[in-house]
């Protein structure tokens, strides 16, 4: 008997569970669990089966589409985890860890993600992190994958990706922590990227965390 | 089928340094191998926009050394392609207005290594 975790009731498609209850039967694991577009998108490119797992032995499934990834006990605690176990279907109960996140993980999104958007054609899949970090710095909620893909399909360009970062990171992250932790930790980055601004990603990077540094000051 | 050697040194001509950079990964030969003609340009002509600064780099401000070096001075230009529907990863090192250093060619475990190596990835985010 599968568990179906449905944090905000999503639609899924009734015969999607079966399926996944199938395939999930077919893992020699205790902790596995499937989520993504399969479960609510009619047309879907992959099925998304998530493993908890040390052993480094490989899983193989019958359904070509089917696309395993391992996830290590120790990222329990992460909001890459939570998100994907707010909508999911679950061969068991799924061992659960309070979520831990810091300013400097979601830094180090953004820090990642700038540049990979000015350098790849492509940006939908690459903004997914972003976009999940600083919904919940801003709202403290934990996105699920449906409304993940809802809010990612809203962003038509890069340009409008870059005025969401503008508008939403500085204003977020200076209220979510100790001022004195912030402005120590936005200056060394500020320093960091000041040597490069002839690239326009860390350009971009430098008067980012400045901005956010000139908010803290004005509270 | 691209050559290992013509591969190597068609790199190293692109960068016009003496230091010799590494080329590194699993299965880096036969990776190379399973690369077009036309696959082996691309990662030439990205190359080619690495050095002339028009490809962004990561950068992360760690004091964590990584070899001879500390990450917050390593500039980490990163290329995602597809063989055979199997994803790979070019990561490129250069430390910071000086040397390239690093040429990691692998798979995405590779990739996920060599990313914790250099501070770019705590967890599976």
């Amino acid at each position: 008997m599968s568990i179906i975790y449905n944090s905000y009731n999503t639609k899924i498609i009734p015969e999607r569970i079966i399926e996944a209850e199938q395939l999930l039967k077919e893992i020699p694991a205790k902790h596995c669990f499937i989520t993504g577009s399969f479960l609510y998108q009619e047309k879907f490119k992959d099925i998304d089966v998530f493993i908890i797992s040390r052993s480094k032995k490989k899983f193989k499934l019958s359904n070509k589409k089917a696309n395993i990834i391992i996830i290590d006990f120790n990222d329990l605690n992460s909001l890459f985890f939570h998100s994907l176990v707010q909508t999911c279907v679950s061969k068991n109960l799924l061992p659960k860890n309070d979520l831990k996140v810091t300013i400097s993980d979601y830094w180090n999104v953004v820090n990642e993600t700038v540049p990979t958007i000015i350098n790849q054609k492509s940006f939908k899949k690459e903004i997914r992190n972003l976009i999940l970090y600083t919904e919940f710095f801003k709202k403290r909620i934990v996105l699920d994958s449906f409304q993940l893909n809802k809010k990612i399909k809203e962003f038509k360009s890069p340009k409008q990706i870059f005025g969401y970062i503008e508008e939403n990171i500085p204003q977020t992250i200076s209220k979510s922590r100790k001022s004195s932790y912030l402005k120590r930790f936005f200056y060394t980055q500020s320093g960091v990227y000041k040597e490069l601004r002839d690239y326009s990603a860390q350009n971009f990077l430098y008067l980012l965390s400045r901005k956010i540094t000139q908010c803290l000051a004005n509270g | 089928m691209v050559d290992l050697s013509e591969f190597k040194s068609k790199v190293e001509s692109l960068l016009s340094q003496d230091y010799q950079v590494e080329f590194l990964g699993k299965n880096f030969e036969k990776t190379v191998s399973l690369l077009t003609k036309a696959k082996a340009e691309r990662i030439y002509s990205w190359i080619g926009k690495v050095v002339s600064k028009e490809i962004q780099p990561i950068l992360i401000a760690s004091k964590k050394p990584y070899k001879d070096w500390v990450v917050k001075d390593l500039l980490t230009f990163r290329y995602p392609f597809k063989v055979n529907n199997t994803e790979y990863r070019i990561l490129f090192v250069k430390v910071k207005n000086s040397i390239y250093i690093e040429f990691h060619l692998g798979d995405h475990k590779y990739y996920d290594k060599i990313r914790k190596d250099l501070n770019l990835k705590k967890s599976s985010y």
